[in-house]
């Protein structure tokens, strides 16, 4: 028998973007569940997350913000209605006891890597503190929490997937106990985080922690008819070229920290000789991608950073520190080497559900926030703008819920759902995760990579499709834990192929987005949404211009001509 | 491989790092004792040693 719930508002996933959405519902008098297939308050990038929160504080350049914030696809106006609500969220997340870095009672503004001014207000300890603290303030006005219930497909007014009717709620099943989990809600609002290769293995170029974020939420929106953009927006993402470990140590970067090559040598003076180290965030992905391909060894340089700057650091990234002083020893005698992650993610910055301002998906009863959405409107999946998004959502959400009448799932759409969640334990001779897994993992790394190109793209397609149709259908699992990963290796393979399509759509680079067919920064042609969705059984792509109401205060260059270099060829590339 | 290790002496059985580790890696025996029935998916993030409040788990980023 299944677990039936109702509530009023389920939010599913508990990091930054779930616990503010949870909030402000509850605060409005909805009833709220919020539901994590792992810990709330320790589970998802949140968690995670090295101790910086880049907010905007009073008395800051807001036209300093605006610079630094306000990219090509970039909503400027909403940006600058999001920065009093960070400096809101700041002073919420210190009465609910989060460990803000102070000077006595002020709480003191430090860098950001990349950034042209000190934008940061740190964590004494971490992400893990901040959610632990934020878990105890949502969690005491009153939100439920149902944790290890991973949700796997999301139900629907009239049965259908896509529907015509709205979204009533969600199922799954328990990560321990395998007890199938039916919830009806009057709004369902999926916050389940950015996306990546799920589980990947140490030494590759898969990824890092969280391992287990497989973009359920976004496939799940993707087959009830959410249209999708911004997927092919990933970007490079960097890490420590060892164990599973994240990046973090960039935060040093405007307190001394250095990138150098294997033989010492500064080699941002090629890319971006002026401001070295405070260069854009997406020219340094870059440049670091760059090296790799060039045979170098981009590494993070410690010795200058000074000794009270190394202390504080130790306790803001403990688990990056931690991974890393295991890994190379004292971090301040040997710089740290740095890869790339492949493509096929959406990194930290976000894609997903294309969502208006109040958190609205294309589908009625259907809402999402933080780095599962596109954020049209905000730059890109960092905690603050996690937190706004689903601050803003909540609040919609909670509003909306009053005027609605309880739903009622068709039992025969409950019964097809409820029984295929537990389809791979009774499978009896199928196929076993790991070479699946395996497969997958080696076709992003040898026919994806990081530089992408249209024929490698359609091979990596062709192949996703033969492991769609003919293993996907056969993953066996024995156990509820062991299902959970077949899940999350499922739901991942189809936002995956949404993603290369949507670069396979794309025919611009720019410096976070590669592609060696197209290898011009054209900023004209770029300036636009790609637009993915999934209409009978296949998907649609279109492109859509962006409102020029969004490039103000400031404009897009319309420049054409950059051209990126790349593989084996020696020169300073051209992206200045 | 990050891999994680119990002290049996020191662990109480509280079940503390079976709730909150993030990848579900940690289960009790039926001595009561915290130990990692899925260690290949421990992603060495430190939740569980920070977590125990005696000391008893220790994780090994490279084990
Ligand atoms: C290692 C690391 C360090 C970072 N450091 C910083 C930093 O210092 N400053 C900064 O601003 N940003 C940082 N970021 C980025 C920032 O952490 C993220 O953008 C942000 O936390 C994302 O929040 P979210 O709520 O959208 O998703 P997440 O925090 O990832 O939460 C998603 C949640 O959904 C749950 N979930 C997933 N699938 C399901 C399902 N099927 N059913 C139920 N629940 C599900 C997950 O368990 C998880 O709890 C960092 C990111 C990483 C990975
Ligand atoms: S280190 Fe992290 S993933 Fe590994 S057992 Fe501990 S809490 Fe779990
Ligand atoms: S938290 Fe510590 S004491 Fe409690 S079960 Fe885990 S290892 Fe044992």
């Amino acid at each position: 028998m299944a677990v039936r719930l109702e509530t009023d508002v389920l939010v599913i996933g508990g990091g930054i973007a779930g616990a503010f959405a949870a909030y402000r519902a509850r605060e409005a008098g909805a009833r709220v569940l919020l539901v994590d297939r792992s810990y709330f308050g320790r589970s998802g990038c949140s968690a995670l997350a090295s101790g910086v929160y880049p907010a905007y504080m009073p008395g800051d350049d807001k036209d300093a913000w605006m610079r630094a914030f306000g990219g090509p696809l970039v909503n400027q106006p909403l940006v600058a209605r999001s920065l009093p609500v960070m400096h809101e969220h700041v002073l919420l997340m210190d009465r609910w006891g989060v460990n803000w870095v102070k000077e006595g009672r002020k709480i003191v503004r430090m860098g950001a890597p990349g950034r042209s001014f000190a934008n940061g207000v740190w964590m004494a300890e971490g992400g893990p503190q901040m959610m632990m603290a934020v878990r105890s303030g949502v969690v005491g006005s009153g939100v439920e929490v149902l944790n290890r219930v991973a949700l796997t497909e999301l139900l629907t007014s009239d049965g259908r997937l896509p529907t015509a009717g709205r979204v009533v709620g969600a199922a799954g099943f328990h990560t321990r106990t395998g007890e199938v989990h039916e919830i009806v809600a009057k709004a369902t609002v999926v916050c389940t985080g950015p996306y990546k290769f799920p589980y990947p293995w140490p030494g590759s170029t898969l990824g890092y922690m969280p391992v287990d974020l497989s973009g359920d939420g976004i496939a799940m929106m993707m087959r009830a008819g959410a249209e999708l953009s911004r997927l092919e927006l990933g970007g490079i993402n960097l890490n420590p070229d060892n164990a599973l470990s994240a990046p973090g140590l960039e935060s040093l970067m405007p307190s001394g920290a250095k990138w150098v090559d294997q033989d010492g040598r500064r080699f941002l003076e090629d890319y971006d000789p002026k401001r070295m180290e405070m260069t854009q965030r997406a020219l340094l992905y870059f440049a670091i991608a760059h090296q790799k391909e060039l045979g170098r060894v981009p590494s993070m340089d410690l010795r200058e950073v000074s000794p009270e700057r190394m202390q504080l650091i130790r306790r803001v990234i403990p688990i990056v520190v931690n991974n890393q002083e295991a890994m190379v020893g004292d971090l301040t005698e040997t710089p740290v080497p740095y890869t790339y992650q492949v493509a096929g993610t959406s990194g930290i910055f976000g894609a997903g559900a294309r969502v208006t301002e109040r958190g609205e998906t294309t589908v009625p009863g259907l809402y999402a926030a933080g780095t599962c959405t596109d954020m049209t409107y905000l730059p890109g999946g960092n905690l603050p703008f996690c937190s706004v998004t689903g601050d803003w959502t909540g609040r919609a959400v909670g509003a909306a819920v009053g005027s609605v009448e309880p739903p009622q799932p068709p039992a025969e759409q409950v019964e097809r759902v409820t029984g295929q969640v537990l389809e791979p334990l009774q499978r009896r001779d199928g196929v076993a995760f790991e070479p699946v897994h395996r497969r997958l993992g080696e076709l992003l790394m040898e026919k994806v990579g990081l530089v992408l190109h249209a024929d490698r793209l359609d091979a990596a397609l062709d192949e996703l499709r033969d492991i769609r149709e003919h293993e996907v259908p056969r993953l066996t699992a024995g156990n509820p834990h062991e299902l959970a990963k077949v899940w999350g290796l499922t739901q991942y393979m189809q936002v995956l192929e949404a993603t290369l399509r949507a670069y396979r759509y794309r025919t611009e680079s720019r410096v976070a987005f590669i592609r060696e067919d197209y290898p011009i920064i054209d900023n004209v042609n770029w300036v636009k949404m790609v637009v993915v969705k999934q209409e009978n059984g296949a998907l649609r792509l279109w492109d859509e211009p962006l409102p020029e109401s969004w490039h103000d205060p400031h404009p897009v260059r319309p420049t054409q001509n950059l051209h990126l270099v790349f593989r084996n060829q020696e020169a300073p590339h051209a992206a200045r | 491989m990050p891999r994680v290790e119990v002290n049996e002496q020191a662990c109480t059985g509280c079940g503390v790092c079976v709730d909150t580790c993030p990848t579900d890696v940690l289960r009790l025996d039926p001595q009561e004792k915290a130990f990692p029935a899925y260690p290949t998916d421990c992603q060495g993030c430190f939740v569980c040693q920070w977590d125990c409040a005696y000391g008893a788990i220790r994780v090994l980023v490279n084990g």
